[in-house]
Order: structure tokens, then C-alpha cells, then sequence
């Protein structure tokens, strides 16, 4: 294990071409050797082989499903989930004197990868107003502290209780649980800043807000679309399912701006061909769209089925299908026609040949499922967009059969759970009614706050506290300045958590840490051992146990810090047992089989192995949706046009990075190692813009009515991305994007397709300097 | 291509023999070459087979499927190609006849081998009458699907079938 770094890393940016396959046995070395640095072999050791295991721990690194019970891996992980593991269960170790020597203004200071490397928070500290530091405090205290700002708040809306998804159902359904008891709807989560777009679209149409597929789905499936979205990075898994799908004869076709490493070719480190061969390629077609156009991909997609049928009727679309278990096909086809070539094509950037090739693939393939991730839903038209991809598959009747639909995937671990549990800020009345009939109390019933609004709120005053359960907030969220100010003007922030972050060191006047149990460690209460679930992007609702010592004795389970900041701001309640449900998170369950849909005996049937798989309703042939079918929409499109002079740049994660957390300043399929400090450009856009490889430039976003934003100081990088189209990275261009800049319909910050240009670093100072003289 | 067919009667009313067959899971309880299946969902199982020391893996669409009366299985995936039927038909008093058609599609020459030489008429005859024999002597079906599969897809019955009552909220 190496020490935590005192002082930032110094490197320099070295630059080499992009890699043209993932994984492999560089992939094995890298999470040895990262997990290595963070804690001793046994523990590494012991994390690893319980990891994704029936009875083991369920990764935090990201929502992919696992393989059916005795059909997994001794190895069932990837080299990010293995650097995330170990990133919680390193052995570094913060204490009360790291606190003494850093102030809370110099952590803000500090970089995101500095923070995190640190190691484990070990006890509750608070930073008092007026005070620059954090100092010791008792439980007690710390949930005293808080359950007076509460009381003495003007009305329960203000305040506001976030939710990340790395939080089990036990911990989200008690969050919501006392956010409700205690008066208001404000269940803003992380959610809302990645596959809100998603959901919103799936339920308007289908009438479900969960993708469709199952893991066997994608194995069998004839054609798999990619779109938007980074397998090779983000869910490294997935690519293992891709595999098999295409020995059973699958084509696969990847739809980005940018070739990603996973996207091309997989080396599966558990196959001798992968170890020793060229491994397996992965798309069959790779279509470099411009980003954002993914809406006029399908369009025209949509345009070129319709009018196959027309020339060969009967033969391409399902019609029995759309007769009988869709509306609106025909407000739908005309609006399809009407779709111009030529706007196509500027939209996308791609050839209407290429679109040709794509639809022979459709036309050839019985069961197709489309995968998309970001770089779909974070757009202004993230919504459309996933309705005209729903268009696509009911042309064909993909949806309902085996081996196709709808995959949308999620990132963290249990977003999917945590919104089953509750939080969301606008539950139907049937959920808080049950909670009424199974709590005896009222829960507010006004739509409470999201992400954005909660944001604004805090900016405008009206929010004086916020809690956050796990997570980082402030380098989540957009308009970084915005949200940074905003956090700073609440009368207290308080966080859940395992590791340090920058949303401790951007706080209100009074702030707390509370430090949390992780994953990977054990989880003893007076009631005995206990374990949580979770539920992956695939509807399985399944257990999670740890099985490391805890960090620090002095750490309390996020079911009991909630359980016991409920009791201490509501008193004890006769119909909610709070302690009850800190002891024993069976009797919680219990609770929750009689309040949450298809959760009904919950604690028998999640034991078995591989637990509760929750139906879809569409897979039961029921469209839940307003006219009782699923539902063709005609989507309207602005093409995301830049300006003479600008690019649309989109943020994205490195290879080494987890959420908002960077493990190392490296990016090792991209090719970018030292720097995160980069803008990728298509070679032919930095030479049209007069720039150079390795120029410093800062990127100014532009936003109505003239705003302009500034990150400052990035290098330029010459990548092969589509052309007119930037890359930089979260969170550090997070400040780019505008509060106000939401998804139409789901109100998720729009952190693709950012109209930027690229300015020299120094030249906005040297013009202002000339205007003084 | 090959094609086999094998007919068995048993001593059960018709909808007790069919509801029995839908509960796959159970198929490894009385069937010796049936290792494991898993209802994925109602229209996809993953099947383990398999006779000593030797296991293949498939997985099989159910694509129709009418209580009482018919179930069409087709299975994905290049190995293990085939496909095949099976039909229920009620006989004299509380007896009913079990028919399974099964085709070969898969080139391989174990495939080939094991229907030349009547391997797999021989293996489904067998099942069959452990099929007979379990249900016979349980007198009761374990558990029932009684919902239809038209064209690989489940046809609802009603609005909101049971299963369906799941959190239909958005999912961010």
C-alpha cells in the first residue's frame, strides 16, 4: 500500500494514439496494481473474489447485471469495478489530525483526485459557522445539530434530501421514508443528471420507466445498437455479454462521435483469446455521428423502414403489432416522410448510404435491442430522441419478444432501486398512499424538488439545508460557479459519506461529515448481521453483503445514521420503529413488500440466489401508458448548430475515473496520460480554427442572451472525433454547462452538445488589459 | 433436418398435464437429461442438458402458447439449433395425450449423429414418460402459467395481469 499523497501530482500531458481495443491483460495489470496501492493483498484479495458473487458484494462501480446463479466467474468484475472496490476498501485512513492541518479553504483548493486518495473518513466531524475547520463531533451532536436546523426551518420544503445511487433500498426507502414524515417531496438524486431523459421518454411511451432486457436478451439478440455510450469505460461488463451475443451470430452497430477503444474491438482477459489473440471485434459498424444527432439518425432510420414497406408491403414493418398494441403509427409515418435528407445529413454527419447499410442490418435481424447511455439522454432533445428510438423498435414489433427492446444503461450501482424505493420528488399518489395506510401519517402530496430546482433554490435562499447520502453533489451538478454559491449560502450542509470530496470542502455555514460504512465492509447491528440490496439496470432486485472489517469503529450504517437523525428531529413514533429498522433491516423490508409494487414477500424471495427479477409490464404484453398501447410520437429537431468559430463539445469520463472521482490523471485507451486539463478536437477543427496541437486555449461556453462561461487553461488535443464536435471532461467542464440548459421533458442538464469556442489562455486578459490602456 | 415425434397418454385431466409443463424450473426434478432451466421470462428459458460427464447450454424462445392445447419453442443461438411443439389434447375421463415434435437444425455432426441413430427419439420418449410418471403419481400440477405467447410475445388476458403491478414510475 503506498502512503496518500501530501502534495498534488505534478505531470506533464504525453499524448499517443488512441487505442483500438479494451480490456485485455493491461486491464488485469491496472486493477491489480491500483487496488495494490490502496490496501494490502488479503483485502484486495478478499473484495475482489466476493465481488458481483450470489452471496457476496454487489459491485458499486455501475448497474451492469450479473450472470444467472452458478453461471459466474471466480472473477465476475472488471478492472474499473476492481479499481473502484478497492478505492473503498484501501487502507488509507483520515483522521481528526488530517482535519488540523488542512483547512476547509485550502480542500477547496485542492483537486478532486487529491481529495479522494486521502483514504476512509473514520469519525463525524463538523465545521462550525465562522470556523475554517473541521473539527470532532459526537453522533449525538452531529444528528442534534441537524434535527435543529430542521425544526426551526419556516416549512419543511426548506430543505432538501439528495440521494446518490450508490445507496442500497433499505437506506433510499428510510430517506424517503423521513424526508415524508418530515413534511416535504424534495428527493432530489443523481438520477436526475443522467438517465432522467430515459425514463421520462419510456414511461410516456411504453408505459414502464425500466429498460426491457435482460442479460439473456442480449445474448441472443440478432443486431444490438450502442449509442451514446462508452461500454469499454463505463460498464466494462456489458462488453463480455456483447461477446457472447456475437458468437451466437449478433452484429453489432456503435453509433458515437468519438471510435472508443470498446466500442471496436474486446479482449476478454478470461479467454485465452484474449490473453493471447486478437480477441473479438466488436462493432460491425461504427457510425462517427455528430454529437447529438442521434434523433435524426433514427428519423431517418424510421424514414427508411416505412418506405421499405411501401415498396414490398407486408414484408418490413409488424403490422399485426402496430394494429393492435400501439397508437399513433400514423400521424407518425407521415411526419417521418416529411424527414429532408439533407437535413439528415448535417445533422449527423453521416452519408445517407451509411443509413442504407443500417437499415439492410434491420431488415436482416428478427430481434434487435438498442443500448444508449449519456450521450443520448444529456441532450436538449435527450427526450425525443429516446421516443424516436422507441418508434424504431415498435416498427418492427422489437419489443415484448425475446432477444430485443429497450437498454437503457445505468450507471450507478443502484439508481435503479433507489427510484423504485421512492425518491423521486413527484411519486404518484398510489405510492404515498400506501405509505399513508402502512405509516399512519400523511405524506405531503406537492411535487417536491429536483436537481436543477434544488440547485436554483439554494441560489435563490429558499433551501436552507441540504443532506446528501453518499455522492458529490457539487461536481455532479452543473454551472459549477452556480452550484458552488448556492451550496455556500445554505445554513447547513450535511453529507453521508465513505471518502472526501469537494461537497465538504464547498459547504454551508455549519457543515458535517458523516462518515458511512462501505460496501465492502460488514454490517453488524444489535439485531445481528445484516445485509442490503440493490436492484441493477435489469430489474434484479438481489442481496449485497461485505465482508471487511470496518474502516473505523466509530462508523454507523446509512439505514442507521437516517434511522437515528429521524428519531432524533421526529421523536419516536409508535407507527414508524425507527429503531426497530436500524437493529434489523428485515423488519424494514417487511415494510417495503407492503408498500412498493412486486416487492411482496420480499425478504423470502430476495435470499434465493440471484434474488427478485421484477417484471416488465411490456414483457406481460401490458403498455401502461395513457391510451393503454405503446405509443409512436412525432419528435420535432433543432440540429445543435455551432456558430462560425465554435464547436459542440461534449463532457465525458476518463478511462482511469469513477463518477466525479479520478483515480489517476490518465486515459489509457484515449491515449492521454498526466493531464486532464484537455480538449479533444478533430485534427481538421484545430487547424480550421487557427490553433494548434498542444496550444493553450480556454473553452467558453455560450449561452442565450450573450452568458458566457470560462473553464480556463486546457491543451489541446488532436483526437479523430467526428468533425465540429469537442470532448472534454467531467467534472472538470462541468462549469460549462448552464443551470438553465435542461433536457426538454426531464429537466437533465444538457452535458452534451455545449456550444464552445476555444479561446488562446491569456488572450480574454491581454484584450481587457488593451482596453484599460 | 431431422424430426421426431413421441406421443405419451397420461392419467391426468388435460389442464393438470399442462400447467405441469409450464413450470419448467421443475423439468430437472423428473427429467434425467434436464439439468437446469431457468423461466427467464414468460417467453425465454435458458436450458442445461446434458447426460453424464457432457453439458450443452441453450436457450429457447417460447414463441406460442395456448393453456390447455399448444406450446412452440424455438431456441436462439447458433448452437444447439432446433426447434419444436408440444400439444395437449384431452382424452376419455380425466386423461389427456402429450405430444412433443421436435426439429434439428443444427449442422453439427453430434447433432447429426445422435438423430441418425434414434439417440434423441430414444431420449425425448424417455423424458416423456418420466413426465407421465411424476404427474401421474403427484396427481397435481406444482404450479401453472396460464397466460398465451402469440407470434414470441405474451398476449394479456387482462389490463393488468398480476404480474405486470410493478413500479411503473420514471427511472431516472
Amino acid at each position: 500500500m503506498h502512503k496518500p499523497p501530501e502534495d498534488e501530482p505534478e505531470e506533464r500531458l504525453s499524448v499517443t494514439p488512441p487505442e483500438e481495443w479494451a480490456a485485455g491483460v493491461p486491464a488485469v495489470a491496472h486493477a491489480i496494481e491500483y487496488s495494490l496501492r490502496q490496501t494490502s493483498p488479503r483485502r484486495a484479495g478478499r473484495t475482489l473474489l466476493t465481488m458481483n458473487q450470489v452471496d457476496g458484494v454487489d459491485c458499486p462501480g455501475c448497474a451492469w447485471a450479473d450472470p444467472s446463479p452458478g453461471h459466474r466467474h471466480r472473477n465476475e468484475y472488471c478492472e474499473n469495478g476492481a479499481k473502484h472496490i478497492n478505492d473503498e476498501a484501501t487502507s488509507r485512513r483520515i483522521t481528526a489530525d488530517f482535519f488540523r492541518r488542512h483547512p476547509v479553504s485550502e480542500l477547496a483548493r485542492r483537486s478532486d483526485l487529491w481529495l479522494n486518495q486521502q483514504g476512509r473518513l473514520t469519525e463525524p466531524m463538523v465545521k462550525r459557522p465562522d470556523s475554517d475547520h473541521y473539527e470532532p463531533v459526537s453522533w449525538h451532536e452531529a444528528l442534534g445539530l441537524i434535527a435543529a436546523e430542521l425544526t426551526s426551518l419556516d416549512s419543511p420544503d426548506e430543505a432538501v434530501f439528495y440521494t446518490s445511487g450508490r445507496v442500497s433500498n433499505e437506506a433510499a426507502f428510510v430517506l424517503q421514508l423521513f424526508a415524508r414524515a418530515f413534511g416535504t417531496n424534495n428527493l432530489p438524486d443523481c438520477s436526475n443528471m443522467c438517465h432522467e431523459s430515459s425514463g421520462f421518454a419510456l414511461h410516456e411511451t411504453l408505459g414502464t420507466g425500466k429498460g426491457t432486457v435482460t442479460l439473456h436478451d442480449l445474448h441472443h439478440a440478432d443486431l444490438i445498437f450502442l449509442v451514446g455510450q462508452n461500454p469499454g469505460t463505463n460498464h466494462p461488463r456489458q462488453l463480455s455479454a456483447l461477446e457472447e451475443a456475437k458468437r451466437n451470430g449478433a452484429r453489432i452497430v456503435a453509433v458515437n462521435p468519438l471510435p472508443e477503444a470498446g466500442l471496436l474491438r474486446f479482449k476478454n482477459p478470461q479467454q485465452p483469446s484474449g490473453v493471447l489473440g486478437r480477441g473479438i471485434r466488436i462493432a460491425d459498424r461504427f457510425l462517427q455521428i455528430r454529437t447529438g444527432g442521434d434523433l435524426a439518425l433514427f428519423q431517418g432510420l424510421n424514414r427508411l423502414l416505412v418506405e421499405a414497406e411501401d415498396a414490398a408491403p407486408g414484408t418490413v414493418l409488424d403490422q399485426d403489432f402496430i394494429d393492435s398494441h400501439t397508437s399513433g403509427f400514423e400521424d407518425f409515418s407521415r411526419h417521418v416522410r416529411e424527414i429532408g435528407w439533407d437535413d439528415i445529413r448535417s445533422a449527423t454527419g453521416l452519408a445517407r448510404e451509411e443509413i442504407e447499410a443500417v437499415r439492410d442490418e434491420v431488415l436482416r435481424s428478427r430481434r434487435v435491442i438498442v443500448c444508449w447511455a449519456m450521450g443520448v439522454t444529456q441532450h436538449k432533445h435527450g427526450v425525443p430522441t429516446i421516443r424516436e428510438i422507441v418508434n424504431f423498435l415498435l416498427l418492427r414489433g422489437n419489443l415484448g419478444r425475446a432477444g430485443s427492446g429497450a437498454c437503457p444503461v445505468r450507471g450507478h450501482s443502484n439508481v435503479q432501486g433507489d427510484r423504485t424505493m421512492g425518491i423521486w420528488e413527484q411519486m404518484p399518489d398510489a405510492f404515498l398512499d400506501a405509505l399513508r395506510q402502512e405509516f399512519g401519517f400523511e405524506p405531503p402530496r406537492a411535487h417536491g424538488l429536483d436537481s436543477v430546482d434544488s440547485i436554483k433554490a439554494m441560489r435563490d435562499g429558499r433551501i436552507k439545508l441540504f443532506l446528501g447520502v453518499a455522492g458529490n453533489f457539487v461536481r455532479a451538478a452543473p454551472d459549477t460557479a452556480v452550484t458552488e454559491e448556492a451550496m455556500r449560502r445554505c445554513r447547513l450542509t450535511a453529507h453521508i459519506s465513505t471518502k472526501l470530496n469537494r461537497s465538504h470542502a464547498v459547504c454551508g455555514r455549519t457543515a458535517l461529515i458523516l462518515p458511512t460504512l462501505g460496501r465492502t465492509e460488514r454490517d453488524v447491528q444489535s439485531g445481528g448481521e445484516q445485509f442490503v440490496t440493490v436492484e441493477n439496470s435489469m430489474s434484479e432486485v438481489h442481496t449485497s453483503r461485505g465482508r471487511l472489517r470496518p474502516a473505523s469503529t466509530l462508523l454507523l450504517s446509512e439505514v442507521a445514521i437516517l434511522c437515528r437523525l429521524a428519531r432524533t428531529t421526529l421523536g419516536d413514533d409508535p407507527g414508524i420503529p425507527w429503531q426497530q429498522f436500524e437493529a434489523d433491516y428485515g423488519t424494514l423490508r417487511e415494510r417495503i413488500s407492503r408498500v412498493v409494487p412486486g416487492l411482496h414477500e420480499f425478504n423470502r424471495r430476495v435470499i434465493r440466489p440471484g434474488g427478485i427479477r421484477l417484471p416488465n409490464p411490456v414483457n406481460e404484453g401490458v403498455f401502461r401508458t395513457s391510451a393503454g398501447k405503446a405509443l409512436f410520437s412525432r419528435n420535432a429537431w433543432q440540429m445543435p448548430l455551432a456558430p462560425e468559430g465554435h464547436l459542440l463539445l461534449q463532457t465525458l469520463r476518463s478511462h482511469d475515473q469513477w463518477n466525479t472521482i479520478p483515480y489517476t490523471a490518465d486515459d489509457r485507451y484515449r491515449g492521454i496520460r498526466g493531464s486532464r486539463q484537455v480538449v479533444l478536437v478533430n485534427p481538421e477543427d484545430v487547424a480550421g480554427l487557427g490553433l494548434t496541437a498542444g496550444q493553450r486555449v480556454d473553452l467558453v461556453s455560450v449561452w442565450a442572451n450573450a452568458e458566457e462561461r470560462r473553464a480556463a487553461d486546457f491543451e489541446v488535443v488532436p483526437y479523430p472525433s467526428a468533425r465540429g464536435c469537442a470532448a472534454a471532461y467531467y467534472p472538470e467542464t462541468n462549469v460549462l454547462v448552464p443551470l438553465d440548459s435542461v433536457a426538454e421533458g426531464s429537466n437533465q442538464p444538457t452535458s452534451k452538445a455545449l456550444v464552445v469556442r476555444l479561446e488562446p489562455t491569456g488572450a480574454a486578459a491581454d484584450r481587457s488589459e488593451e482596453a484599460r490602456a | 433436418m431431422s424430426a421426431i415425434e413421441e406421443t405419451v397418454e397420461v392419467r391426468v385431466p388435460v389442464h393438470t398435464a399442462y400447467n405441469q409443463w409450464t413450470q419448467f424450473a421443475d423439468f430437472p426434478r423428473f427429467m434425467s437429461s434436464v439439468r437446469e432451466v431457468e423461466q427467464v421470462k414468460p417467453n425465454l428459458t435458458r436450458w442445461v442438458v446434458g447426460a453424464g460427464p457432457l453439458r450443452g447450454r441453450f436457450q429457447a424462445e417460447i414463441v406460442e402458447q395456448r393453456p390447455d392445447a399448444y406450446l412452440a419453442w424455438r431456441s436462439t443461438g447458433r448452437r444447439h439449433a432446433h426447434s419444436g411443439e408440444v400439444c395437449f389434447r384431452p382424452a376419455e375421463t380425466d386423461r389427456s395425450t402429450v405430444t412433443v415434435r421436435m426439429r434439428m437444425h443444427s449442422p453439427g455432426a453430434a447433432h447429426r449423429l445422435a438423430a441418425a441413430s434414434g439417440l434423441l427419439r430414444g431420449t425425448v420418449r424417455r423424458e416423456l414418460g418420466r413426465f407421465k410418471e411424476f404427474i401421474e403419481a403427484v396427481g397435481e400440477e406444482s404450479g401453472a402459467w396460464r397466460g398465451s405467447i402469440g407470434d414470441g410475445r405474451v398476449q394479456p388476458e387482462e389490463p393488468e395481469p398480476p404480474r405486470s403491478r410493478v413500479p411503473h414510475w420514471p427511472v431516472g
